[in-house]
This record gives structure tokens, sequence and C-alpha cells, in this order.
């Protein structure tokens, strides 16, 4: 069996992984028994990036916003084929499930305590935003981390086409509900869809960032195409990927993760080196495409720009 | 377990290679296991140098190497009831090489998370006790230390028949807790460690079965495969119910999705139906001698 990297070679939709493949994975492995159970073995091709058919491929690339920038980002080939994706499967290399999110046809829904509800077509969307390429930091709860140049416009680009209500005090964001776009949400082992919250005050910060775009081109299935959430200071599950309603509400809304484990995945889930998580440390962190661990900052080294978010609410679980 | 052997006749290694059986013939079986338990690390290391770990190939060798440890554990658990069943006496043979393979990889499995942490014993000493998940995973490292160090045959005359067997059996002990940390481990999706729990219960059903005489009854075996998937589901939805508060009906009738996948209950049951299918075969072929 070959196993061989080719950076920037896409690949026909022909050489993805077929569906009943994955759809049977785990019969699949379980037949392969002590013969060869475990990793590394699926079809390596899928690794590619799956944006060959986006229709905004065009519009990419954006120019860099300077006052985000940083050396040394991860690898493309790197921070595309390891991530959580839950909603397409389980595990990390989710870039292999990635071809059964199609993008197109794509709304997002804003409704709410809003002004003007409504719903855009993701093409609409990028035509009317400003967007720009930010190198931001990427920390997951589970340790590991990157750092990628994400393209997109500021969230509160969206909040104020919303025109939300004073008695808005929230965010919530919901993933998608279809399981032909990911077979992951035919299991039942979560309470979908796949929801996140953040506050106001977060939302409207400068950092928070809608991300259409990654690498200098469309998303990739994997990454959360066509639209997902960017919030660099906070643990990597808060953004939320593949974002099909945006809700403006009065009460503080519970994620998946936290309805799941509270006690891991807390609303705030700001970065923070100091507080561990409950089965491991958070002090030191593991970038991806390296093999040894480096220091985790506060605010994973965004304090300066939101640590005054959180004055009077240190009551809060501000770091879980 | 083991009885001593009769001096060779010349001093000669070839006794204590691992695919000689114990007259220092080459074993075909002992080969074959000594091939199967070296398999999972060349493989993880051609894995490593041909980049088919991915972007976190420290980490990611971590998880194999101790889901190989389970694995080779249910190995070494199921040579007493393919033995029983079978009444395929040799496979005794094999016992002590998948026991002690089963601590090497646990070994590695160890040593790679030393590598991660940088080799820093005083980190590596507060995490271990710090974090409970892997307090107990290190129990079971040392509980099987203490089982590989009695794993020869100058050890079991040592501490006699019984001392041993005693001794040994902390490997339900062992198989409880490296279960148990497999669980913790994992986020919220459990299915890998709930597949092993099942399969290790099936072997540790046979021996409540084999104990009150029913070792090698079909019919018994049969309900045990059945039982052990029934448990399999329950002790899932337990889990979910337990850490999450997921409906339990939820996660039970997740097990008729078909479509989506076949979930660990049903491939323990299918496994645990090799039992009966066995013992049956044996029964043929005894009665055709």
């Amino acid at each position: 069996m070959l196993i061989r990297r080719r950076k920037g070679w896409e690949i026909p939709e022909r050489d993805a992984t077929p569906e009943t493949v994955w759809l049977n994975r785990r019969a699949l492995l379980a037949a392969a028994g002590f013969a060869g159970l475990g990793l590394g073995l699926g079809p390596q091709s899928a690794r590619a990036q799956r944006v060959d058919g986006d229709p905004s491929m065009a519009l990419y690339p954006f120019k860099r916003n300077p006052a985000f920038d940083l050396p040394a980002p991860t690898a493309e080939s790197e921070a595309t084929r390891y991530n959580n994706f839950i909603e397409l499967g389980p595990g990390k290399s989710t870039h292999r499930y990635a071809a059964s999110l199609k993008v197109r046809p794509w709304t997002i829904k804003i409704d709410g305590l809003v002004e003007a509800p409504q719903e855009i077509a993701i093409d609409d969307l990028l035509k009317s935003a400003a967007l720009e390429e930010r190198v931001y930091r990427l920390r997951c709860v589970e340790t590991w981390s990157a750092v990628i140049p994400w393209t997109g416009f500021p969230l509160k680009a969206l909040v104020d086409r919303a025109r939300p209500l004073s008695s808005a005090k929230y965010v919530r964001f919901e993933g998608f509900s279809d399981v032909k776009l990911g077979a992951g949400l035919r299991s039942r082992l979560y309470p979908w869809p796949y929801l996140e919250g953040i506050t106001m005050a977060e939302a409207t910060n400068d950092l928070a960032f809608l991300v259409t775009g990654a690498y200098g081109k469309p998303l990739p299935g994997q990454m959360g195409a066509p639209l997902r959430l960017a919030l660099p200071w906070k643990y990597g599950f808060k953004s939320i990927k593949s974002i099909t309603k945006v809700s403006f509400v009065a009460d503080r809304p519970k994620s998946l993760w936290e309805q799941l484990q509270p006690d891991e995945y807390g609303f705030w889930a700001n970065v923070n080196p100091a507080v561990a998580h409950v089965r491991w440390s958070q002090a030191r962190e593991e970038p991806l495409g390296g093999l040894t661990r480096v220091p985790t900052k506060l605010f994973n080294g965004y304090a300066e720009q939101v640590a005054h978010l959180y004055k009077g609410l240190e009551n809060e679980k501000l770091y879980t | 377990m083991s009885s001593m052997t009769a001096p060779a006749p010349r001093v000669s290694l070839s006794a204590y290679a691992p695919w000689t059986d114990r007259a220092g013939r080459v074993s075909g079986l002992k080969l074959a296991a000594f091939a199967a338990t070296l398999a999972p690390a060349v493989w993880i290391a051609w894995l490593w140098a041909s980049d088919g770990l991915g972007p976190k190939p420290l980490t990611e060798a971590i998880h194999l190497t101790g889901d190989w440890a389970v694995r080779l554990l249910a190995a070494t658990l199921a040579v007493t009831p393919l033995r029983l069943v079978t009444r395929y006496n040799r496979l005794i043979l094999v016992r002590r090489m998948l026991g002690l393979a089963t601590l090497a990889y646990a070994a590695i499995h160890i040593a790679l998370y030393c590598a991660q942490q940088g080799w820093e014993v005083a980190r590596i000493a507060t995490e271990i006790a710090l974090r409970f998940y892997l307090t107990i995973g290190f129990a079971a490292f040392v509980m099987l230390l203490a089982l590989g160090a009695t794993s020869n045959d100058a050890a079991v005359t040592r501490l006699g028949a019984a001392r041993w067997n005693g001794l040994h059996r902390l490997v339900y002990v062992i198989a409880g807790l490296a279960l148990f940390h497999y669980f913790l481990q994992s986020k919220n999706d459990v299915t890998p460690a709930v597949l092993w729990a099942g399969l290790i219960l099936t072997l540790l059903g046979h021996r409540l079965l084999a104990r009150r005489g029913f070792g090698r009854s079909p019919l018994a075996l049969l309900g045990l495969a059945a039982g052990a998937g029934a448990a399999t589901a329950l002790i899932e939805a337990a889990w979910y119910f337990g850490r999450s508060r997921l409906p339990p009906l939820d996660v039970l009738a997740g097990n008729l999705d078909f479509d989506f996948e076949i979930r660990p209950p049903w491939i323990v049951a299918a496994v645990g139906l090799a039992l009966p299918l066995l013992a049956l075969a044996a029964r043929r072929f005894e009665r055709a001698r």
C-alpha cells in the first residue's frame, strides 16, 4: 500500500472514500480484526483540499490584514488533515469524510431578538462582506494547536446587519442537521444539532471572525465550509463549523458539548494554561506537525484584545 | 500452570527461542503468535516512517500502542476459553508470549507518553498522580510488570503453582483498570472502548460458565454470546446516562440503525458466536476420531 504526500495535488471526486466504506467503517475495521485494526489505512487521496468544486474559488485569495499576522503558519497539509468535526464523523481524520458535505445551496438564517431577521445565501454573503485574511492561533481543548490563515470578515458585521434589540444578550450558533451532509449526525451519542453560544460583547469584539476560507482558498469541508466561526482566544470547540443559523437570544445558550459534559466543556472556555481540564493539564500544547510541546498562553496569546471582556465576571468558570 | 522441563540433552538456546516449544522443536503455533504480536509494532513504525500517522504522530502512536495492549490482553484472556472449548491444549504454549506482548505494548505506550512529556520525570509523576485516568492506567501497568517479572519457569517454581496462580489472577484487575482507562481517556464517543469491554466480558463470562461445568456446552455458549452482546449494549447505555444523561433508550435504539454502523453489541455477539461453533466443531472432530 502506498502512503504518499502529494501537496496541492487535487483529486477527482471518484477517488474519495466511498460513502458505503465510510458508513460501514467500524464493521470493516472490526472485520479486519487482529490483522490490522486501526488508523492510517484509509484512502489517503481523500486528503487533498476539497475545494475544487466551490463556486467562490475565483474570489480568492484576499489581502492579509497586517494587524492579524503571525509568523510560521501551520503547513496546510497538516492543518487540513487533523481536526474534530463530529457532524461528519468520529476521530481526527475528518478530511476523509468531507466529501459528503455539499456546501451549495447553503443559506444562513438570522433570527431571534433582531430588527432584521433574514436568510442569506452564502454567495450573497460572500459578495456583500468585506473579506480579508487573518492569521490566527487555534488551541484545541485536547491540547493540540495550529496557526491558520483564515479568510473571512468580523462577526460584528453580521451582528450589525441583524440589528439586534437591546434585549439580545447572547448569540447562539447552530450547525447543520441534514444527515446527508454528514453521517456523524446519525450517531445517537450526541444531542444534535451542534450548538454554540457567546455573549454580545464577545461577538462584537474585533477578534471574533466569521470564516469562509483558509490558506487563500474557500474552506475545505473538514474545516467547516462554507461558514464557520474563529474565536482564537477560546478552545476550538467554541468555533462552530458549517453554520446554518445565527440567533440573538436573551438566555445563555447551552452548547452541545456543555449539555454532554459541563465540567469539561463550559460556556466560556477561554484558554488558560493555569486552569487544568478535568482530565489533563492545559499548561502546554502540541503544535500540529511538531513533536515537542510548547507553553500555552493566557487567552491563547490574545489577552490584550479580550481580557477586558471578563472584568466583573470573576465568579464565572471563565476557563473551562 | 507450568511444569518443569526435562533437562535438554545438550546446552542449547533453541528451547528459549520464541518459536520453539519446550522440547526445542520449531512450533508453527508459536511462530505464528510471535509474528502476530510483532506485526502491529512493525506496522505502527512503518506508518510513522511513511507519514501515515498524521500531523500528531506521537499522540497517534500512543493511542495505537494502547489499543494493541488492550487487544493483546484480550488475546491472552482468550487462551483458556479457547483451550477448553476446542480441547486444543497446545494453545497454552502461546499464553505467556501473548501476556508478555501485552506488557511490551503497554511499556511502549507509556514510554511514548513520557517522550511526549519531554521525559521530565517530575512532570510525568505529577500528571500520573493528578489525573485519575493516568493513575489507574499506570496502576495497571505496574501490575502487568509484576506478572511479566514472574512469567518464567523459575518464578513458577519459586512461587509454587498456587501462589503463582493467585498472583496472576491480577490479570482480571488489570483488565478492569485498563478498560476503565480506555473509557476515561475517550471523548464523549467511547465506542471502541465499549467494543473491547464487551469482548473481554465474553471471555470472563466463559470462565463463570466453565466453573459450573458448561464451558463446552454449545447452548450455554450461545447464551453467553447473546448475553455478552446484551450486556455490552447495557453497559454502553449506562455509561452515557451516567456521564452525560443521554436517554438510555435512545442510545439502545441507536444499535438498530444499521445504515449508520454496526454497533459494538452486535460485534461482541457475533465474535462470541465463535465459541459455540468451535465447541460443535470440536465435538464432531472428537467423535470422528
